[in-house]
């Protein structure tokens, strides 16, 4: 992500994460949540249930969510829930865009500060959206100061016409 | 079959009805093993030395480690899996074993503490409530199971709500 000037604040958006997801991982992330589903890799079976190919697992899609979040907090904060509905499937191949948009910020007690997120995952492919969520992080109270150091977290806001604010 | 009566009926005899069950010891193994599948880069995650620095005992879990896993048993015997290749236990009490189509409709997590390795971890399952709803496929049912995962001690490490469709 890139550095600017700008803090979290209602209305920032955030700077997207991308995953090109593979065969290989949608393999490996079975064998990790020992999830025997044939669906996940076996083609023949996936294509008779009706898909092009096998299927990123809906765990794997809520990782790359929850993974949107911890990378955005790191060792400073925290994530704190996460809800999230798998709209549409994925295929092993595809390429998946996290991306999030701050929707509140309210300060707590000493220092700190919750932050809600909508977040959406969308495919390369075709563009539509696989996946909504929600998320609650907590931060420290200076990372939400729109005037001030956002330490490396944040993306460059865009007004309406897309020119980079200044 | 899809849902009739008699599956509504047994959905709700489920409903406010707790199923613990120990799910094993979180060892750093199947922590990293998760954290390398999924492309986390954190040393939290991966670096047991990194993670000790940061007062830990050892690495900690991606959030929805927890309920990433789908099957905690060591594995049922090969003829004993699904045709579709699944274990016959679906983690949803009063569910059919079969006749009935399965579909996710979303997961609400709060995470409370971090998991760290070497923790084990105790999981409780309730129906929490069950609700019938015509869609245009035919009648559908909406459940949602609560999943409440403690340590040893009965710490709470995460709860999970899950929203299950079936048809």
């Amino acid at each position: 992500m890139s550095t600017t000037d700008s803090g979290l604040y209602a209305g920032a958006t955030l700077a997207p994460a991308v995953h090109r997801t593979s065969k290989v991982q949608v393999f490996r992330f079975s064998g990790a949540t020992w999830n025997t589903h044939r669906i996940h890799y076996d083609k023949d079976y996936a294509v008779a249930e009706g898909y092009p190919d096998v299927l990123v697992q809906s765990h794997l899609h809520g990782a790359f969510l929850t993974r949107y979040c911890t990378d955005l907090v790191g060792e400073q904060g925290r994530l704190a829930s996460l809800s999230l509905r798998v709209r549409r499937f994925a295929v092993a191949g595809e390429e998946l865009t996290v991306a999030g948009t701050v929707t509140s910020v309210t300060a707590l007690g000493g220092d700190r500060a919750l932050v809600e997120l909508e977040l959406t995952e969308t495919r390369g492919s075709d563009g539509e959206t696989c996946v909504t969520g929600e998320a609650r992080i907590e931060v420290p109270l200076a990372w939400t100061d729109a005037s001030g150091p956002a330490g490396g977290l944040i993306s460059d806001q865009t007004n309406t016409s897309g020119e980079p604010a200044t | 079959m899809a849902v009739d009566a008699s599956v509504l009926t047994g959905l709700e005899q489920e409903v406010g009805v707790a199923h613990s069950e120990e799910l094993g010891e979180i060892s750093a193994t199947l922590i990293k093993r998760f954290a390398a599948a999924v492309g986390e880069e954190s040393p939290l995650y991966t670096d047991s030395a990194h993670a000790r620095a940061a007062g830990y005992a050892d690495v900690i879990a991606p959030p929805n480690f927890l309920t990433a896993v789908i099957n905690w048993n060591p594995g049922a015997p090969y003829d004993q899996l699904r045709e579709d290749g699944t274990e016959a236990d679906t983690h949803l009490p009063g569910v059919p074993a079969q006749g009935v189509r399965i579909m996710g409709g979303g997961e609400e997590m709060t995470f409370i503490q971090p998991v760290v390795a070497g923790t084990v971890v105790m999981r409780t399952t309730v129906l929490l409530d069950v609700t019938e709803r015509a869609s245009s496929q035919g009648p559908m049912l909406i459940t949602r199971y609560q999943d409440t995962y403690t340590d040893a001690s009965g710490v709470r490490l995460l709860e999970s709500v899950r929203t299950v469709l079936l048809r």
